[in-house]
């Protein structure tokens, strides 16, 4: 062995008492963050399973009662409907409107280009509940009233620097001179477009939809001001009920949810790999 | 018969001008290095050939015809990228079909082409393999091997060696030599390792602040320097500043100069200089050893002459033989007065 390998194998065998010490707290902290994160999820989807007709931790036995009576409730049933629909919207609109934006944003040349990169991510540092209130004050000015087209455009406005980052993210690492190769080899831009930048760029597009769909289905802030008042998305319609009511049937929606999402990142992480959605 | 040729091509990224008035040709089959130190815009006038940069001014000519404004995928003009810029989600095979597809040639004739070139190149069992699982010397094979199926006019290829290790480096550089000439295709290098410009090339372009500073063979660089940067560039040289007086030099016996009277500068090749006994006849610097050190078949010295920079000498060591004590008191000759090149005063 060189001695130089040997001097960095007895460095590591004396590691200060004080960087031991700092391991431990970060494994603690990390530790508590993430109880933080999982105990709650856990809870609801445990009271999910309650039989009786109200809200207790533990649950006092084992029954599915509250997943059928989700689906017997015509009122959530059909928030349901509006949530999905809403979300699937959305998530095309963020598509259409986001990835042409990362592709300016990441390989444009234009003045006035770190400005406009601002503007596209500035909804991100803007709480829902300004955008939504800011889009009904705006659409009561022009006759525009809450209803699902008004809450399509405020999440996707909502949503849109997801979309962008997570596509300027992928594009930022792909190498331009695979662009230059490809020209190199006879193919005109287009060409190069759909034979080696969107192969390169699908996980981050598959990744971005399923991001943006999630946000767009649950979120609250946003909806709660601009949605219609006869068809409420799910999130909406959970709040109110929450309000007067407290049956385990909530905590049933929620653990669908909760299932709902885990099943997309499972997805993800078997098709795409998670690792690969950061870059 | 000149296959590529550029007249007086200028380019400016801002206020920055990267080249200036670079004018070249290139014989069929001929190999060109463009040799310069980073930053010198060799890699600006090879991006400017194929067609990724436009240039200010000038032109750029294959077989005569004007392409200067020809988009890149209109150019029958293959690239080999520094890092090679393969496909990373496209096997080998499919890397190499690449250019016939968008070609759309049939399917068969892709085949036994992409086929042909792996064999070329040595990867016929490495078709379909990503190029993440490829050695850096495989990769430069695919990548040539991409450009060469297409049987464009010419090869550019941009520090090809740079991105593989000393040893394979050496190895690739006579094998992509030996590839060149079986396929005999016209080929344009960017390096700035002299000794790999010196081992490939039919012609060397040296290449300073975008300016070409003298086009020659190699071993005319080496042998006729025609400034003190090529002379120090390419090889060690000693730059001895001199005045040149009826067509020799002035104190130096024996060596000629085809110049103008006046101020001049002596390129003397380190292994061109002779040992001598101080004030021994010959001898035309006498100094004091600076520093002296022998590996075996040579030893070097540097003597303090007297001049800007101390004279540096490479000479044969007999069996035996030490280097001299730094601070003797010695003289040296020219060995050979007729290989020293005579060149502008620096600066």
């Amino acid at each position: 062995m060189s001695p130089r390998a040997s001097g960095a194998t007895k460095r590591r065998r004396t590691i200060p008492a004080i960087d031991r010490l700092g391991g431990l707290l970060l494994g603690l902290v990390a530790g508590f963050a993430l109880l933080l994160l999982v105990a709650p999820s856990l809870i609801v989807i445990a009271i999910s399973f309650e039989p009786r007709a109200f809200i207790s931790f533990p649950p006092s036995g084992f029954s599915l009662r509250w997943y059928w009576a989700v689906f017997e409730n015509r009122q959530l049933t059909d928030s349901i409907l509006v949530s999905l629909e809403v979300a699937t919207l959305v998530m095309l609109a963020a598509l259409l409107l986001g990835v042409p934006a990362a592709f300016a944003s990441v390989r444009g040349t234009f003045p006035g280009k770190a400005g406009a990169n601002a503007f596209l991510l500035a909804p991100q540092m803007m709480p829902g509940m300004v955008i939504g209130i800011a889009m009904l004050f705006f659409g009561a000015y022009v006759g525009f009233r809450a209803s699902d087209l008004m809450l399509v455009v405020a999440l996707t406005v909502f949503c849109i620097p997801f979309t962008i980052r997570i596509v300027m993210a992928r594009l930022a690492g792909l190498d331009p001179r695979l662009d230059e190769a490809s020209a190199n080899l006879g193919a005109g831009p287009a060409e190069t477009f759909l034979r080696v930048t969107v192969p390169q760029l699908g996980p981050a597009l598959l990744a971005a939809a399923a991001f943006t769909f999630i946000e767009a289905f649950d979120n609250v802030t946003v909806a709660l001001f601009t949605s219609d008042v006869r068809g409420r998305p799910l999130p909406v319609e959970l709040y109110y009920l929450v309000q007067n009511d407290s049956t385990p049937a909530i905590a049933a929606i929620s653990a669908m949810e909760i299932m709902l999402s885990f099943v997309v990142m499972l997805v993800i992480a078997r098709t795409v790999g998670l690792e690969r959605l950061g870059r | 018969m000149t296959q590529i040729e550029i007249a007086g091509v200028g380019k400016r990224f801002g206020a920055h001008q990267v080249l200036r008035d670079c004018t070249l040709s290139i014989a069929r089959g001929q190999v060109l290095t463009l040799l310069g130190a980073s930053g010198c815009g060799k890699t600006t006038l090879l991006r400017i050939i194929a067609g990724f940069l436009d240039p200010d001014e000038g032109e750029v000519r294959i077989q005569g015809r004007d392409i200067t404004t020809l988009p890149p995928n209109r150019r029958q003009v293959g690239y080999v990228f520094q890092n090679y810029a393969l496909f990373p989600h496209l096997t080998v095979a499919e890397n190499v079909a690449y250019g016939l597809k968008v070609r759309r040639r049939p399917r068969a004739e892709i085949a036994d082409r992409v086929r042909a070139a792996l064999e070329t190149v040595a990867l016929a069992g490495f078709a379909d393999r990503y190029p993440a699982r490829l050695s850096g010397g495989q990769q430069q094979r695919v990548a040539i091997a991409r450009a060469l199926v297409l049987e464009p006019e010419v090869l550019l290829l941009d520090e090809p060696f740079n991105a593989l290790d000393a040893k394979l480096r050496l190895a690739m550089q006579v094998e992509l030599r030996k590839l060149i000439s079986r396929v005999g295709i016209t080929s344009i290098f960017v390096t700035h390792d002299q000794a790999e410009a010196m081992t490939l090339s039919d012609q060397v372009a040296v290449m300073r602040e975008g300016r070409i500073e003298q086009l020659a063979a190699p071993l005319d660089l080496y042998d006729r320097p025609a400034t003190p940067y090529v002379a120090t560039f390419i090889g060690r040289a000693n730059v001895v500043p001199v005045t040149v007086r009826g067509g020799a030099v002035e104190g130096v016996p024996g060596v000629a100069a085809a110049r103008a009277d006046g101020p001049a500068a002596l390129v003397l090749r380190p292994e061109n200089l002779r040992l001598l006994a101080a004030g021994a006849p010959g001898v035309v610097w006498n100094g004091r050893v600076a520093f002296a050190t022998a590996d075996g078949p040579t030893m070097e010295l540097e003597l303090d002459a007297g001049l800007a920079e101390p004279l540096r000498a490479v000479l044969p060591r007999r069996a035996g033989e030490a280097a001299p004590a730094a601070g003797t008191l010695l003289g040296l000759g020219i060995a050979d007065p007729a290989g020293c090149a005579v060149i502008p005063h620096a600066g």
